[in-house]
């Protein structure tokens, strides 16, 4: 598999990136970021939305910390896994991502910017052409979508990264950067209900860092992912829950790899909270309404019937140690 | 002059210096013929030498033909593969490793169609494009070709049609990569769409336009390629049954997933002769197909099969892709190159079969089995591949090892717009085994008889007959189902576990060499030949054709002629690349090397030893009858202080003559029954196996996850036990793979979804049980030291183990392979609704009360095994067929002594209505009949 050439960009620091970025956009080129690259090139290999420009943030000064409070863009998913100041829910689900090689070089902010996925858009360019393509990456032919067929407007490729999730229920904040300088979002809205946008991330705006607030660290949580094998597999669901010990109205619960979107659940968290919380009767109850609040299309491994009854049940397993 | 030539200076000896590091040039075994008056000669192990022979190993199987010429050098003793530091250096070259000077690359241009006919192609602008060198199409040979001579249906590329997704329609090559592909964007390919069919049921019917047409013998207008009928025994036993079971299965086809893609390159060398270099299971079949194609004689072509990263049944086609190498090369004059991605790798498929089985089966009052019904849908894909001999296999391969009252098979293989199925790891006998094990275990259920109890009193024994006629020799099936009971401590687990626990029993069987050579009379052409050359420099030169695909085929050789001349190992130099210096051999399917190539190579070393000892009889004066061959020495048997050197002995039997040189050769013994079909599934061996696996259900998300196996396997003598063990532990993971997660999964729009290693999910290190291997011996009389296959057989009892262990544990059958989370949930819920159970934790593992029939099987598994004890010590020589247990006499024939006994390859008319969806294509007439009634 031989993927088209593309020019690379090395800049050291945020400024020469956007300034890099900025140059790119002014003279009308398309660019991709890259930071470990176990997304990106894999699409590129497969001639998936190439583009003749690939900015590398491997080189920016001080992108790969990692502490408590804040995690880099460029922090590699084997540092995050082993103990070095993340919180253990982010240790628990970076090891968890895919395979102990990917993780070496995969990242942070590569992990959370994931390429949306679907089983019509992850093959070679000779397949695609043979469907005669897909909304995702129609090259020029205004394809359709191939999941739900007859509406070209939106793409539900699912958002199969890890992290999110996890942050989320952490209430962590994105900081993005750019040419028109730096802004932040809270990380449940930095995801956009489309899976060809993906996020809030702008024309020449790359994600830098996320900060937890300090008073994530006294949250304990659980990650439950599934996935047909314990190694390499994207999740085919995932459920995250964290909460503060002795504060019932702490619960915080996120899911992932359902939807284009990873998801917080706040909605139904409230409303069992609000009836009164029962122990395992509450956990049941609140699972069975997250479960209804998703729902998963036909383009991942597992059939979208059986992932959203898996909602449920990852659901309770992750809010078990709640009940305590 | 003492100690003859010497390879170093010094003799042997110092090989360190006083610092500890070694000295230059130095071996680390002592020099050849340092045997003769050197001290450092080994001690002749007896542990390795039978008892028979003044040994001290053990023979419960009894004497074997090849016991006179063991020398207790290799045989039984574990080692590393003679090509291992090859591999874990880097050093091995595989297919794409090979570089030619001056070479340039070829890619392929594959069709975006399923079903097409090819109106045109025009290659103006590829031509015109800078960079490019060559460029072939369909017409640049209509030879067809096709592994099997009686299925000749593939082409270099697409001649008139395109057959599925992926398959060849150009190529073109380029001076590089970047330029090569570009110009597949050249090509203008018109095409004409055709209907194309994608379920294997839908290709019994008559179709406007079948996907290949065989003329006269064509079956109405089906995409039908085989149908196969088989019927023996007496039917009348399955009446009244004390207990039956009737299942229908569906398996997903699955690929070998072997590390290294295609990869071929061509060289059309100055002086007109083909050199081709490919990683090859099979590259006397490829330097068939390629003579055939190129029109060009086989002596003008050399085939050089590179190292093989794997290949599981998945390489032993001719490919297409390798006639395109040949045409590309001969046109541009310059060496061509070929790799296939991944992708690629999935269009050209050649893996198992995607099927519907059906098996019916039944049992009388004595807990007999009375009958196997089986029936076989196969979906073949685009081309015929191994078929024909597969649309066999997934029938005839089930009649042992139990002994039945009576069998019935349908099989139909149906070509779709797929690409082609093929041979895979157990070929053919994989899903039916499942299907025929999971039954068993169904009818053990039903006489509430212990499984494996009820398995040992019905197993055929050593030297009998099975109902179709296969010969069986030696048979370690009882063995292994002991063995595996007792370590698995099954009788303390078995229907005792808790919910979510279980364990279950699965047994093999499986050919040691298809004892039909392809391509020729096995009574006028051997099998296998081996040559062997020793010169003056006592290294051991062996020409031999197998082809070692990681299977560890040139150990084997290399050991057991280092076993009959007692030579250390690395005196031992296998060449088996070239076609131009080997012999020609079938090559590395159906699990035949070890058995005839190793047979061939030992009557080949024979032949250098009695050189070698006729030439020690002149110089000591003692007969070889007397002489002991022993590390590099040969001597006096009452005294070894008489003795000469392996290299003078060498040097004598070399006066006015040179190199030695010996050849030898494996036939199988002329063997099987005389109906249509009867050669398929005849060997001259069969292996055995039993397993027990213990998985564990998530009961929530019906996730499973096998946690431990036992696996024994017979394999009539392990030759290297650590290979032996790593074929069983491989072979688990293997078949692990079908039963949990594997499938080529076939999308709404016909396309294969996942022709990718992330989304074909081979099962990961987390998968992967504990294997326990237990190796069974039970010394076959004709392999090479008693020696059977190991490499497919232990593959075969995992999916049943598994699929009956979750049963064990959550009391579901599940009829559908892989057992994906999915699946297993969903028939938890099914079950968990007909119980009206909320909770999935609520429901009931099964259990077990013995009835009365367990006393019946126990006291018939008992007496049975004495009689198989007497039988494979050939203390007992009796006849013994299919049969005799249900009291008939095996020296009359069956058919004398019952009125209803058949033997029939063809349904009767009145069996018509009632066939299973294979065998609706015998409702079918071929063209030829079809012309007859006009």
């Amino acid at each position: 598999m031989l993927m088209p050439p593309f020019t690379l960009h090395h800049p050291s620091n945020v400024e020469q990136a956007c300034e890099i970025a900025k140059q790119l956009l002014e003279d009308g080129q398309q660019f991709d970021w890259v930071a470990g690259g176990t997304d990106l090139i894999p699409n590129y290999k497969w001639h998936i939305n190439t583009k003749p420009h690939v900015i590398s943030l491997a080189k920016i000064e001080g992108a790969n910390v990692i502490s408590a409070t804040e995690i880099g863009c460029m922090a590699r998913l084997s540092d995050l896994t082993i103990a070095n100041g993340a919180h253990p829910l982010i240790v628990e689900a970076a090891s968890k991502v895919a395979s102990s090689l990917i993780r070496k070089n995969a990242t942070m902010g590569g992990n959370l910017c994931l390429d949306t996925r679907c089983f019509w858009y992850n093959q070679g360019e000779d397949w695609r052409r043979s469907i005669d393509w897909c909304h995702k990456a129609d090259c020029g032919s205004g394809s359709d979508c191939r999941v739900i067929p007859n509406q070209n407007t939106l793409c539900v490729a699912t958002y199969q990264g890890d992290l999110a999730p996890n942050l989320m229920v952490l209430e962590a904040v994105v900081h993005i950067v750019g040419p028109s300088g730096q802004r932040q979002v809270s990380i449940g809205d930095f995801y956009q209900l489309d899976g060809k946008k993906k996020n809030v991330l702008e024309a020449g705006e790359f994600l830098l860092k996320v900060t937890l607030p300090k008073e994530s660290q006294q949250r304990t949580g659980c990650y439950q992912k599934l996935r047909v094998r314990d190694s390499w597999d994207f999740p085919e669901a995932g459920v995250a829950a964290s909460w503060i010990a002795g504060d019932e109205k702490s619960l915080l619960i996120a899911s992932t790899a359902l939807e284009s979107i990873p998801k917080m659940h706040d909605e139904q968290v409230s409303e069992a909270l609000a009836a009164g919380w029962n122990g395992a009767d509450s956990v049941k109850s609140l699972s069975v309404a997250i479960q209804k609040s998703i729902n998963p299309v036909n383009n991942t491994t597992l059939t979208p019937r059986y992932r959203k009854k898996m909602v449920r049940v990852l659901a309770k397993r992750a809010i078990e140690g709640f009940l305590q | 002059m003492s100690g003859g030539y010497k390879q170093q200076p010094s003799g042997g000896g110092n090989i360190t210096r006083k610092d500890g590091k070694r000295v230059a040039g130095k071996q680390s075994f002592p020099p050849p013929g340092s045997g003769g008056s050197r001290p450092q000669m080994a001690k002749r192990d007896l542990q390795f030498i039978p008892e028979m022979v003044g040994g001290r190993e053990k023979q419960p199987a009894g004497a074997h033909v090849h016991d006179r010429i063991r020398t207790g050098t290799t045989v039984g003793k574990s080692m590393k593969l003679v090509d291992s530091n090859a591999k874990v250096t880097g050093q091995a070259w595989y297919g794409d490793d090979v570089r030619l000077p001056n070479e340039c690359v070829a890619k392929i241009l594959r069709s975006p169609h399923h079903y097409a006919k090819v109106i045109s192609i025009d290659t103006s602008k590829v031509e015109a494009l800078p960079g490019v060198l060559a460029v072939a199409t369909g017409q640049d040979s209509t030879i067809s070709f096709g592994v099997l001579p009686v299925t000749k249906d593939e082409h270099a590329m697409a001649v008139d049609k395109v057959r599925h997704v992926g398959d060849l329609v150009a190529c073109v090559a380029a001076v590089d990569d970047a330029t090569a592909l570009h110009a597949l964007s050249l090509f203008e390919v018109e095409y004409e769409e055709l209907e194309p069919v994608f379920d294997p049921k839908k290709g019994l019917e008559d179709a406007d336009e079948p996907i290949h047409w065989r003329g006269k013998y064509h079956l109405a207008k089906t995409n039908v390629q085989k149908r196969v009928f088989q019927e023996f025994g007496d039917r009348s036993l399955i009446d009244k049954p004390s207990a039956s079971n009737h299942n229908k299965w569906t398996m997903k086809g699955v690929h070998h997933g072997f590390t290294e893609p295609h990869a071929v390159v061509a060289h059309w060398g100055p002086n007109g002769r083909l050199q081709l270099y490919t990683p090859s299971q099979v590259p006397h079949y490829t330097h068939r197909a390629l003579s055939t194609v190129l029109s060009v004689p086989m002596h003008q072509i050399n085939v050089i099969r590179t190292f093989v990263g794997g290949g599981f049944g998945g390489k032993s086609d001719p490919f297409p892709h390798e006639m395109c190498a040949a045409l590309l090369s001969r046109k541009c004059g310059r060496p061509v190159r070929i790799t296939f991605d991944r992708e690629e790798v999935y269009m050209i498929n050649r893996g198992r079969h995607p099927s519907h089985i059906e098996v019916k089966m039944s049992a009388d009052k004595e807990a007999r089995i009375t009958g196997f019904d089986i029936d076989a849908l196969i979906d073949g894909g685009g081309f015929a591949s191994f078929g024909h001999v597969t649309s066999y296999y997934n029938g005839v391969l089930a009649t042992a090892p139990y002994e039945l009252g009576s069998f019935h098979y349908t099989g139909a293989r149906v070509w779709t717009n797929k690409p082609a199925s093929g041979a895979m790891r157990g070929h053919g006998a994989v899903n039916t085994r499942c299907a025929v094990e999971v039954g068993l275990d169904q009818m053990a259920e039903d006489l509430s008889v212990d499984p494996i109890d009820l398995r040992l009193a019905n197993l055929l024994p050593p030297h009998s007959r099975t109902i179709s006629g296969f010969r069986i020799t030696s048979n370690g099936m009882r063995e292994a189902l002991e063995k595996v009971r007792e370590g698995s401590d099954w009788d303390n687990k078995f229907r005792q576990l808790p919910l979510g626990k279980g364990i279950g029993i699965g047994c093999g069987f499986f050919i040691s060499g298809s004892g039909l050579p392809i391509h020729w009379d096995p009574n006028k052409f051997p099998h296998a030949t081996v040559h062997i050359q020793v010169d003056m420099d006592g290294g051991v030169t062996v020409h031999s054709g197998a082809a070692e695909i990681g299977q560890g085929s040139t150990t084997a050789i290399a050991q057991v002629v280092a076993e009959v001349l007692a030579l250390p190992i690395e005196m031992i130099h296998v060449r088996s690349h070239e076609s131009d210096t080997s012999p020609v051999d079938l090559g590395s399917y159906s699990s035949r090397v070890t058995f005839m190539n190793a047979n061939a190579a030992i009557r080949a070393a024979i032949g250098i030893r009695d050189k070698l000892l006729n030439a020690a009889w002149e110089m000591i004066g003692y007969h070889p009858d007397l002489l002991v061959l022993n590390d590099r020495r040969i001597y006096y048997k009452h005294d070894p202080s008489i003795g000469v050197s392996y290299l003078k002995a060498l040097h004598k039997a070399q006066e006015d003559k040179g190199a030695l040189i010996s050849s030898g050769a494996y036939r199988s013994p002329p063997m099987g029954g005389v109906h249509k079909g009867a050669a398929a599934g005849l060997a001259p061996a069969y292996s055995f196996s039993a397993y027990v696996a213990e998985t564990d259900v998530d009961i929530e998300t019906g996730k499973i996850k096998c946690t431990n196996v036992w696996a024994a396997h017979d394999c009539g003598r392990a030759l290297n036990p650590l290979a032996v063990k790593g074929q069983i532990i491989g072979s688990c993971h293997m078949g692990l793979g079908q039963v949990i997660s594997e499938e080529m999964v076939y999308g709404r729009t016909g396309h294969l979804q996942n022709a990718n290693l992330l989304e074909y999910k081979i099962p990961s290190v987390h998968e992967m049980p504990n294997v326990v291997p237990i190796i069974v011996e039970s010394c076959d009389p004709e392999g090479p030291f008693g020696a059977k296959e190991a490499g497919e057989g232990p593959l075969l009892p995992i999916l049943p183990a598994v699929v009956n262990s979750v049963y064990d544990a959550i009391g579901i059958r599940i009829n559908d392979l892989p057992l994906t989370p999915d699946t297993v949930y969903f028939a938890i819920e099914k079950k968990m609704k007909a119980q009206s159970v909320d909770d999935p934790l609520e429901l009931e593992s099964p259990r077990l009360t013995h009835s009365a029939m367990q006393q019946v099987v126990v006291e018939r598994a008992v007496q049975h095994k004495v009689r198989d004890i007497a039988r494979q010590r050939s203390d007992d020589t009796s006849a013994y067929v299919n049969g005799v247990l249900f009291g008939f006499d095996p020296n009359i024939p069956l058919e004398d002594q019952v009125e209803g006994w058949r033997a029939a390859t063809e349904p009767l008319p009145e069996q018509l209505a009632e066939l299973g969806f294979a065998g609706k294509a015998w409702l079918k007439k071929e063209q030829r009949e079809l012309e007859g009634d006009n």
